[in-house]
């Protein structure tokens, strides 16, 4: 009985506390922080968030994030982390395809590796540690992705996207790409910017309506992201457009 | 380079199309102790709080090209840190509900509620949302968001929010509790007052 009196009230604050189309994005509370929000559109945020634990939340969260600085006793882990991070990112050459399943966590358990880690005091070692390095770049470090995405750049395994894409002036009707010759059907996604998912749905056309419960979180100034998957008969990916960002622009 | 901004040091690695620019080096560097941090913070264990923060920057490395400056780079790093914890911590609670070690959650709420459970229950929510914001103080309900709005265990909570009393979160959770119960208590002897 306490048991399910526990798991009642924990679904109660849970749906008390889960987001509401209303509350604000990280990224309009940073605005309104940093002042570019209009007045009048600022005033309706300031006032939601008044009211919303959610949004008091999230803004404290961030302001946490945001003033990190390292606690007695995070220094040294900070200063190692971001010495390997530093490594990581400063190669010089765009990344390898990700191999997500070899983690560091992974790594610490074999034996040989540690032992090369450990011992690397003689030059032939060195080389070899060297050798044994570069070789583990090609199994460990996930993709850097280098090339920018952008709208018009066409890959070969990408679906072009029409509309809507950037700055549209009222919350599309539907969601437009170009046909991918051998698909069967395609799949598409509507996302918060944390890539929340907020809709998805199925199509055999190169065009899909948005239902008017999705229609209605396209509020002004609020990006959004969306993406399109063409699959074959069998519902595997032929292709994908990538995310493509969009948002409602107010007039200046 | 120390004089730009981030939003400079971004267009120049877009325009440098270069894997790993000195740009992006720097770009990364200067935020590089945040993520770490918030990383560090949400597993409590380095070498995964590395791995989660390497992947906050591949992330960020990857979609560079999308991010439009609308809000600062720590905004938007951010989201991506917030996001790649919560799915670590996701990841975390399915593998010990798959090794039996922890029970998994059953949603309370049965498709087949009437329309009179269904209001019932959504006026609970909206009454419970009223009660949430009137009666905690911020502490309570920033440990009670993490804690029911988004699944974060207690210890983590301690752990992100710095809480140094001898129960940490766990604490905030039961004095905010406490006063829920009295705020009901209240609400529901005004009720009969109304009603009779």
């Amino acid at each position: 009985m306490a048991d399910l009196r526990e798991r009642e009230d924990r679904q109660l604050f849970k749906d008390a506390l889960s987001p509401k189309p209303a509350c604000a994005t990280p990224f309009a509370l940073d605005s309104l922080r940093r002042a570019s929000t209009p007045p009048e559109e600022s005033a309706a945020i300031r006032k939601h968030i008044a009211g919303c634990v959610r949004c008091q939340a999230e803004l404290r969260l961030l302001a946490e994030f945001e003033g990190g600085a390292p606690r007695p006793g995070e220094e040294e882990a900070v200063s190692s982390i971001e010495a390997r991070l530093e490594r990581r990112f400063s190669t010089g050459q765009p990344g390898t395809p990700a191999k997500s399943g070899h983690s560091t966590a992974q790594r610490r358990r074999w034996p040989l590796f540690r032992r090369f880690q450990a011992g690397g005091f003689a030059v032939a070692a060195a080389l070899l540690v060297a050798a044994v390095a570069i070789g583990l770049r090609e199994v460990r470090q996930p993709e850097l992705g280098a090339v920018p995405q952008t709208r018009m750049v066409l890959r070969s395994a990408e679906v072009t996207v029409l509309s809507p894409a950037d700055d549209v002036r009222e919350a599309p009707a539907e969601l437009r790409w170009q046909p991918w010759a051998s698909a069967a059907s395609y799949s598409v996604r509507v996302m918060e910017v944390d890539r929340t998912e907020l809709w998805r749905s199925e199509t055999g056309q190169t065009a899909i309506a948005l239902p008017p419960e999705v229609r209605a979180r396209i509020v002004p100034r609020k990006p959004l992201l969306w993406e399109v998957v063409a699959r074959d008969a069998n519902g595997g990916t032929l292709a994908s457009s990538g995310t493509h960002r969009f948002q409602i622009r107010t007039q200046p | 380079m120390e004089a730009l901004s981030d939003e400079d040091l971004i267009a120049n690695h877009l325009a440098a199309d270069d894997g790993a620019s000195l740009w992006l080096q720097e770009l990364f560097r200067r935020h590089y102790t945040k993520v770490i941090l918030w990383c560090l913070r949400f597993t409590g264990d380095r070498e995964e709080a590395h791995d989660l923060a390497q992947s906050v920057f591949v992330k960020a490395q990857r979609h560079l090209g999308s991010f439009r400056g609308e809000a600062s780079t720590s905004t938007w790093l951010y989201t991506i840190a917030r996001s790649e914890c919560m799915n670590w911590l996701k990841a975390r609670s399915r593998a010990s509900a798959e090794t039996g070690l922890v029970e998994e959650d059953e949603e309370s709420s049965d498709p087949d509620d009437g329309p009179d459970q269904v209001l019932e229950h959504q006026r609970s929510v909206r009454l419970a949302r009223s009660l949430l914001e009137r009666e905690l103080n911020e502490t309570e309900k920033l440990v009670f968001t993490l804690h029911y709005g988004d699944d974060v265990p207690v210890e983590t909570i301690t752990r992100l929010l710095g809480l140094s009393n001898r129960s940490g979160a766990k604490a905030f959770i039961v004095s905010a509790r406490r006063k829920l119960a009295r705020a009901i208590t209240r609400w529901r002897a005004s009720q009969e007052r109304l009603n009779s």
